[in-house]
C-alpha cells in the first residue's frame, strides 16, 4: 500500500475535517465552559493542515536526506521490500492481510471452537504463508497453542476459552 | 519466543501456582457447586475493587470448597464487565461483584442495565465521601467552608474528587443541593480520580475535593490536607475526629460508593441462599476484616433482600441528584 | 544505625530473598512477552501477595516491576516489538543495532543502563524522598500541561522522517485518544454507539498491533533476511564498562531526566524515556547516527526508564499517591500489610524503610545475571526460523490483548491498528510518534480543559505560577528553536 504524499494528505485533511466536525457537533455540558468538542476541533483542524502540507510535498526533501543518511550509516537501504522483491504484484500484496484476518478469525471463533483448535489453525496458516514446510508447521501448530495455554492459565491465571477441545490434563476451566 | 524459554515458563508458573492455589480443595459431596466459579470484576486488575473480589474469592474458595476464579472483563467504563455479569448463565457459576455505577450509568444512556438487571446477592462494603480541604485553608469546620460557599458568588469555587458525572460529584451535587444551593453553585473540575484530586488539592488548585476518606488519607496523614466532614450516618472509626454532616452541620445527608455482589437474574432460589450463606461467612471471616480495616474500605453488610432495597433506593437517590446536575439524558 | 541492621535483618530471610528470586523470574518472562505489561506483572501478583508477609509481598512487587520494564527490551530489540510503552521510544534504535548484526550490544546496554538507573533512583528516593515530594506537591493542572505538551514535541525527535508526518502521526495518536467516554467533560465521543468503544482505545493493543502485527504483515511479502552467522553471542557486558565511561553525561543525564518525570504522579517511565531520547538526539554531537543503531539514545533512555520507576516511588510512599500505574497497585499491598504511605512509614517504621531500598538495590544488581541468563535463552529466537516465530507473534498478539481485560473487542483492536501501522510505515508516517499521541492526549486534553476550568478562562496562571512559567519557556524555547536554526541557515546560505 505504497501511496503518493498527495493521496495520504489528502486522506488526513479528510479525516481532519470530519473529525473536527463531528467534533463541532457534540452537545456542550452543563456547569462547564469548556465542552467535549474543543479538543477534537483542535486536533482536526491541526490534522487537516498537516495533510495540506504532506500533500503539497513540505518536508519531502528533509525524508531524502534522513534517507541518504541511513544508507550510509549502515551500508545499506531501508527494509525496502520492493528492492527485495522486484514490484509484487497486486494480488500478492493482499497476502499482508493475512495476520489481520487471522485475528479477527480468532475472535469470532475462539469461544465456539476453543483456543486450542483456533490457535493451531492461526500457527499453521501463518507459518504455511511463510513459506515453511509441513515438516515443521505442523509441530509449531500443535506445540505454541499447547506452550501458551499452559503460560496463561499457569503464570497469569486468565482463562482461555475451552470450545471443543479443552486442556487435556487440567481439571481448571 | 516461548518456545524457547520453556523451561524457565514452567519452573515459574509451577512455583507461582503452588502459591496461588492455597484453599482450592477437594470437590465436595453437595450438589452445588461442583466445579470452579469465576467471579466477573468490572474493573482493572489491581484497583479497590479488583482487590476486594479477590480476597472475597479466596476466603470463599475455603466455603464453597471449590477454587473461585476473579476475571478482569474491563472496557466502556465498566459497561462491559456489568453486561457481561447480566449477561451469564444463570447456574451460579458466573457471579461478579458490581459497583455504585450500575445505579448511575443507565441515567446517562450509557447502558440499558439498572441494579434489578440482577439477582442480588449481598452488599459488602460502602465507603462514603468525606470534604477535604487544604492545610492552610481559613476553613477549619464545614461549617465554616459551607458559610463561605454560600457566600461565594456562582462558580468561583472549584472543587473535585473524580470525573464529570462521577460518584463524588454527584456526592457534592447532594450537599449543595441539600444545603438549598444550586447544583453547580461549586464549579466541578473533572479530574481523573480521587488521587490526582487529592494532589491538586495539596498544589493548591482546588478549594475543596470530595471523596472517600481511605482516598484521601495518606495526603491527610502527611498534614497537607484536612477533613472537615463524612457524609455518612456515623463517623469512620479510622478518623473519629471528623464529624458527620448531621453533626456538624444539621444536614442529614449521606451517599457512598459501594460494591455487592450479584448473580444473573434467574438464578434459583436454592442456589442463591448457598451464595449469599457463603458471602456471610466471608463477611463474618477475621481474613477480610483485616483486608479491609487495613485498606480502610467500610464494611457494610446487606443480605439480599437488604441489597435489594439499597440499590433501589439508591437508584432512586441518584436519579434525582443527576437529573438536577442535568448529567441524566432524557 | 540500628535500623539498617534491623533493615537488612528483614530482607535476608530465606521466605524474603525466595519471593524476590520468584517474582524475578516471573517479571522477566512477563515484560517479554509483547502485549503483556509491567503493570499486568504487578497487578497478577496481588491475590499471591495475600499468602505472603509484608515485607516478601512488596519485595516480590518491586522486583517484578522493575524486571518487566526491563525485558520489554528483549522483544523491542530481537524482534522490532516493544514489550512494554515504556521500550515503544527507542525499539527502532535497538532493533537497527540488531540488524547491524549486535544484539548483544543493544540488550547489554539496555541490561547495563537499566540496573544502573535502578540503583540511581533508589538512591535519589533514599537521599531525596522529602524535596523531590514537595516539588512533585507543587504540581498542579497548569504545569502538568506545560509538561504533557513538552512531551509530545519529542514526536519529531524520535523517528527518522519528515517533522510534517511525525506531527501528523502524533495528531493522528491524539486523535485516538479522544474516542471514548474518559474525557473531562464525560461524553461519548466517536463511539458510534458500541459500547466496547466507550472505554476508548486502550494504549497496550494499540502498541501491539502497530509495532507487532505490522511487522509480521510486512514479513508476508518479504525474502527472509539472512540469519547472523552463527557465533557465541559474546559477552553481554562487555563493551558496557566503555560505553559508561564515553558516555557519562548521556546517562546521568537520563538518571536525571527519570527521576524528575518519575517523582511527578501520572507521568512515569514511558513519557522518561520518550523524554530522554529525545533530550539525548537534540543536544547529541551526531544526531545524524540516531535510528541507525547508534548506543547514545539507548544509553539515556535505558538509564531514563527505570530511574523513572524507582522515584515513582516517592509520592507513594510519602503520600500515598501513585507515580504510575505499578505503584497504584503497590500502595494497595502496601496499606494491606499494614505499612501505610505517609510520613510516618520513615520514621515509626524506619527499618522497614530500609528493607525497602535494600529490595530496590538487591532487585537492580540481581537483574543482570538473571538478565543476562534471559537475553541468551531469547536471543535463541534470531536463528529461528522466521516460518515459527511468527506465528507464534500472532498468537501472542491475540491472546496478550485478551488478557489485559479478558475482552476480545481488544483483538480486534490489535488486527485494526495493525493494518493501520502497516500502511503508515509504508507511507513514511512513523508508528512510534503516533504511540506517543496516545499515551500523552488524555494528559494534555485533561490538563489543558481543567487548568481553564480552574481559572475561568484566564490563561495567565499558565504562566504566572514559578514552575509553570519556567516549563513554559522550555516549551517556547524548543518551539522556537528549529525555526531560529533553519532561518539562520537560511541567512547563512545567502550570505555565502
Amino acid at each position: 500500500m505504497q501511496l503518493s504524499d498527495r493521496v495520504t494528505g489528502l486522506f488526513l485533511v479528510a479525516l481532519g475535517g470530519v473529525a473536527a466536525y463531528g467534533g463541532s457537533r457534540l452537545p456542550p455540558v452543563p456547569g462547564q465552559q469548556i465542552g467535549p468538542e474543543v479538543f477534537p476541533m483542535i486536533v482536526g483542524i491541526s490534522l487537516a493542515i498537516c495533510g495540506g502540507l504532506i500533500a503539497a510535498g513540505v518536508g519531502r526533501r528533509y525524508e531524502n536526506e534522513a534517507e541518504a543518511e541511513l544508507t550510509e550509516a549502515t551500508g545499506q537501504t531501508e527494509d525496502a521490500p520492493d528492492a527485495a522483491e522486484p514490484s509484487p504484484s497486486r494480488w500478492r500484496e493482499l497476502w499482508v492481510l493475512l495476520p489481520p484476518v487471522l485475528l479477527i478469525f480468532y475472535v469470532y471463533v475462539v469461544d465456539w471452537l476453543g483456543f486450542l483448535p483456533t490457535a493451531a489453525a492461526i500457527v499453521l496458516v501463518t507459518s504455511l504463508a511463510l513459506g515453511a514446510r509441513w515438516r515443521l508447521a505442523i509441530p509449531v501448530a500443535i506445540v505454541a497453542p499447547l506452550v501458551i495455554n499452559l503460560l496463561f492459565l499457569q503464570l497469569l491465571r486468565v482463562p482461555l476459552p475451552s470450545g471443543l477441545l479443552p486442556l487435556p490434563w487440567i481439571g481448571l476451566p | 519466543m516461548a518456545s524457547r524459554t520453556r523451561r524457565e515458563i514452567l519452573v515459574g508458573g509451577g512455583a507461582l501456582a503452588a502459591a496461588a492455589a492455597v484453599g482450592a480443595g477437594s470437590a465436595s459431596a453437595q450438589a452445588y457447586p461442583t466445579r470452579p466459579i469465576t467471579i466477573i470484576c468490572p474493573w482493572g486488575a489491581g484497583g479497590g475493587t479488583d482487590a476486594t473480589a479477590r480476597i472475597v474469592a479466596s476466603v470463599m474458595e475455603r466455603e464453597l470448597k471449590q477454587p473461585v476464579n476473579v476475571v478482569n472483563r474491563t472496557g466502556g467504563s465498566g459497561v462491559v464487565g456489568h453486561a457481561a455479569i447480566a449477561a451469564a448463565p444463570p447456574d451460579g457459576y458466573t457471579l461478579g461483584i458490581v459497583t455504585v455505577e450500575i445505579s448511575m450509568m443507565h441515567w446517562q444512556g450509557l447502558t440499558e442495565l439498572k441494579p434489578d438487571s440482577y439477582t442480588p446477592l449481598a452488599l459488602m462494603n460502602e465507603d462514603p465521601p468525606g470534604i477535604q480541604v487544604n492545610a492552610a485553608s481559613p476553613y477549619k469546620t464545614v461549617k465554616e467552608l459551607a458559610d463561605a460557599i454560600k457566600k461565594a458568588p456562582h462558580g468561583s469555587l472549584k472543587a473535585s474528587g473524580t470525573g464529570q458525572g462521577g460518584i463524588w460529584h454527584l456526592a457534592l451535587v447532594g450537599w449543595l443541593t441539600a444545603m438549598g444551593l444550586k447544583p453547580d453553585h461549586v464549579r466541578w473540575v473533572p479530574l481523573n480520580g480521587a488521587a490526582p484530586a487529592m494532589q491538586d488539592l495539596a498544589a493548591g488548585g482546588l478549594d475543596l475535593v470530595t471523596c472517600s476518606v481511605p482516598e484521601a488519607r495518606a495526603i491527610i496523614e502527611a498534614g497537607k490536607a484536612r477533613s472537615l466532614a463524612v457524609m455518612a450516618a456515623e463517623r469512620n472509626p479510622a478518623f473519629k475526629d471528623v464529624p458527620t454532616l448531621k453533626e456538624a452541620m444539621g444536614i442529614d445527608y449521606t451517599t457512598g460508593a459501594w460494591r455487592g455482589f450479584t448473580a444473573p437474574k434467574g438464578l434459583p432460589p436454592a442456589i442463591a441462599n448457598t451464595l449469599t450463606a457463603a458471602l456471610k461467612k466471608v463477611n463474618e471471616s477475621k481474613e477480610y476484616h483485616e483486608f479491609m480495616n487495613n485498606r480502610g474500605f467500610g464494611i457494610r453488610w446487606a443480605d439480599a433482600t437488604g441489597f435489594a432495597k439499597f440499590m433501589d433506593e439508591g437508584n432512586k437517590a441518584m436519579g434525582v441528584a443527576m437529573k438536577a446536575a442535568g448529567l441524566a439524558k432524557g | 544505625m540500628s535500623e539498617i541492621a534491623q533493615g537488612f535483618g528483614l530482607v535476608f530471610q530465606s521466605d524474603v530473598l525466595l519471593a524476590i528470586l520468584f517474582a524475578s523470574i516471573y517479571g522477566l518472562i512477563v515484560g517479554a512477552v509483547p502485549g503483556l505489561t509491567a503493570t499486568m506483572a504487578t497487578a497478577l501478583l496481588v491475590p499471591i501477595t495475600f499468602y505472603l508477609p509484608p515485607i516478601a509481598a512488596i519485595g516480590a512487587i518491586i522486583s517484578s516491576s522493575a524486571m518487566a520494564i526491563f525485558s520489554g527490551d528483549i522483544p523491542g530489540a530481537l524482534l522490532r516489538i516493544p514489550g512494554t510503552p515504556a521500550s515503544a521510544a527507542y525499539t527502532d534504535e535497538a532493533y537497527a543495532m540488531t540488524r547491524k548484526g549486535r544484539p548483544e550490544l543493544a540488550l547489554g546496554i539496555g541490561l547495563w543502563f537499566s540496573a544502573l538507573g535502578g540503583i540511581f533512583g533508589t538512591l535519589a528516593l533514599m537521599a531525596l524522598a522529602p524535596p523531590l515530594a514537595s516539588m512533585a506537591l507543587r504540581f498542579s493542572t497548569f504545569e502538568y500541561f506545560w509538561l504533557a505538551f513538552l512531551g509530545l514535541m519529542c514526536a519529531t525527535l524520535v523517528s527518522r522522517s519528515s517533522p510534517v508526518k511525525a506531527i501528523a502521526s502524533m495528531l493522528l495518536g491524539l486523535l485516538v485518544s479522544c474516542i471514548g467516554i474518559e474525557n473531562p467533560a464525560g461524553t461519548p465521543r466517536f463511539t458510534f454507539g458500541n459500547t466496547n468503544l466507550l472505554g476508548g482505545i486502550e494504549v497496550i493493543p494499540a502498541l501491539v498491533g502497530v509495532f507487532a502485527v505490522s511487522e509480521v504483515m510486512r514479513a508476508m511479502l518479504t525474502a527472509e533476511p539472512p540469519k547472523p552467522e552463527r557465533r557465541r553471542l559474546g559477552s553481554i557486558l562487555a563493551g558496557q564498562w566503555a560505553l559508561t565511561k564515553q558516555y557519562p553525561k548521556q546517562q546521568f543525564r537520563g538518571n536525571i531526566i527519570g527521576v524528575l518525570i518519575g517523582v511527578l504522579p501520572g507521568a512515569g517511565a514511558d513519557i522518561a524515556a520518550w523524554v530522554a531520547y529525545s533530550v539525548s538526539k537534540r543536544f547529541s554531537k551526531e544526531p545524524q547516527k540516531f535510528g541507525t543503531g547508534h548506543p547514545e539514545g539507548l544509553i539515556e533512555s535505558g538509564s531514563g526508564n527505570n530511574s523513572a520507576l524507582a522515584a515513582g516511588w516517592v509520592p507513594a510512599l510519602l503520600f500515598g499517591i501513585p507515580g504510575d500505574t505499578i505503584t497504584a497497585i503497590a500502595i494497595g499491598v502496601l496499606y494491606m500489610k499494614g505499612l501505610n504511605p505517609g510520613p510516618t512509614l520513615f520514621t515509626e517504621q524506619a527499618s522497614s524503610m530500609y528493607a525497602l531500598y535494600i529490595i530496590f538495590i538487591l532487585a537492580n544488581i540481581l537483574m543482570i545475571p538473571l538478565g543476562i541468563a534471559m537475553i541468551r535463552a531469547s536471543s535463541h529466537v534470531l536463528r529461528a526460523p522466521r516460518a515459527s516465530v511468527m506465528p507464534v507473534i500472532v498468537l501472542l498478539c491475540a491472546v496478550g490483548a485478551f488478557a489485559t481485560g479478558n475482552n476480545l473487542f481488544a483483538v480486534l483492536t490489535v488486527a485494526a491498528f495493525g493494518v493501520i501501522g502497516y500502511v503508515m510505515e509504508r507511507n513514511g508516517y512513523p508508528v512510534a510518534a503516533m504511540v506517543l499521541g496516545i499515551i500523552m492526549g488524555t494528559m494534555v486534553e485533561q490538563n489543558l480543559v481543567t487548568s481553564i476550568m480552574k481559572s475561568d478562562g484566564s490563561i495567565i496562571p499558565f504562566f504566572n505560577r514559578p514552575v509553570a512559567a519556567v516549563l513554559a519557556a522550555m516549551t517556547i524555547a524548543a518551539l522556537l528553536w528549529p525555526v531560529a536554526a533553519w532561518g539562520l541557515k537560511r541567512v547563512r546560505a545567502q550570505a555565502a
